[in-house]
C-alpha cells in the first residue's frame, strides 16, 4: 500500500460521521438517501463524504445515474489494520529486548552486591 | 472496526523484574538505548529531559544503516506510574519532519504505564490515536477533498 493511500484512508477513517457510514455498508450497500436518512443530513453533505471514501478506495460507487450505490470495500481498511499491526510487532520485539536487557541488569545487580 | 476506530495501538508485558527496575530502562538513557526499538536496530543515541515539558531526542539505526530520529515532550511524568510523551519523526537537531517526507504519520501520543504485583511489573505501551499526525496529515487532504468536492459539484 502506498504511503499515500494510507494517509487517505487514516483521514478518511478519521471523521465520526464517514466511520458510521463505512459501519452501516458493512451490512450491505445502500444509496444517499438511505445513508442520509438517520443523520438528518443533506444529500450533498453524504455525497461530500462519500467522495472521501471512495478517494480513499473504501467504497466504490454503483454506476446507475440515478441510483448510485456505495459498496464498501475492505481491502485499504484490511491494509490500514496490517499497518497498525506492524506497530504493534515493532513494541512486541522492543519488549523482547527489554525483556533480555532487564535480566543482564539484574545479574549486574547482583554481582555487585556480592 | 472498533480498533480503526479508536486509531490506538496498545500493548501489554509482564516482565519478571521490580518495578524500580522498569521505570530505570525507559527514563535513563544509557539503560534506554540498550533494548528500545524492534529486533535488529539499536538506539545508538539518547537524550532525556524527565520532566514535563522536558524534552527528548533519541534514533533508531536499522539493520540496513539508516538512522531515525526522533522527538517530543514529555506531557506527564508520575515516577513509577506513568509517562506520556509525543514521539515524531525527527533530524538530528530534534526538527520535526512532516509526514509527506518520512511517509509515515509525523507524531504519535504514546502513554506508558508501570504497575507491579508479587515481584513482576506490567508495562503497557498504548499510542492514543494517530489523531495528532493523520488529522494533521489529513487536513491537507481534506481541504485537497473540499476543493475537489467543489469543482465537482460545479460541473455537475
Amino acid at each position: 500500500m502506498t504511503t499515500d493511500t494510507l494517509s487517505l484512508t487514516f483521514s478518511a477513517l478519521g471523521d465520526p460521521t464517514r466511520r458510521q457510514i463505512l459501519a452501516r455498508l458493512a451490512n450491505g450497500e445502500l444509496s444517499v438517501t438511505q445513508l442520509a436518512e438517520p443523520f438528518k443530513m443533506t444529500m450533498p453533505a453524504v455525497s461530500k463524504h462519500l467522495k472521501v471514501l471512495e478517494r480513499a478506495g473504501l467504497i466504490v460507487r454503483g454506476r446507475k445515474a440515478q441510483w448510485r450505490p456505495a459498496k464498501l470495500q475492505a481491502a485499504p481498511l484490511r491494509e490500514a489494520a496490517d499497518w497498525m499491526e506492524q506497530y504493534r510487532q515493532n513494541w512486541e520485539e522492543s519488549f523482547d529486548k527489554l525483556d533480555a536487557y532487564l535480566k543482564t541488569m539484574q545479574n549486574e545487580k547482583n554481582k555487585s552486591a556480592d | 472496526m472498533e480498533k480503526l476506530e479508536e486509531r490506538r495501538v496498545e500493548v501489554s508485558r509482564t516482565f519478571e523484574a521490580p518495578l524500580e527496575l522498569l521505570w530505570k530502562a525507559w527514563t535513563e538513557p544509557e539503560h534506554f538505548m540498550k533494548w528500545y526499538g524492534p529486533k535488529g536496530f539499536t538506539a545508538p543515541t539518547c537524550e532525556i529531559d524527565l520532566r514535563e515539558g522536558g524534552r527528548h531526542l533519541w534514533s533508531m539505526l536499522s539493520p540496513d544503516g539508516k538512522q531515525m530520529y526522533s522527538t517530543g515532550t514529555y506531557k506527564e511524568v508520575v515516577p513509577m506510574e506513568r509517562l506520556v510523551y509525543t514521539d515524531s519523526y525527527s533530524d538530528a537537531e530534534g526538527n520535526i519532519i512532516s509526514s509527506a517526507e518520512m511517509g509515515m504519520p509525523t507524531t504519535m501520543d504514546v502513554t506508558v504505564t508501570f504497575e507491579h504485583a508479587d515481584g513482576k511489573t506490567t508495562v503497557t505501551v498504548s499510542h492514543v490515536g494517530y489523531g495528532a499526525s493523520a488529522e494533521h496529515a489529513g487536513m491537507g487532504w481534506e481541504q485537497a477533498f473540499e476543493k475537489l468536492a467543489s469543482v465537482l459539484a460545479e460541473g455537475n
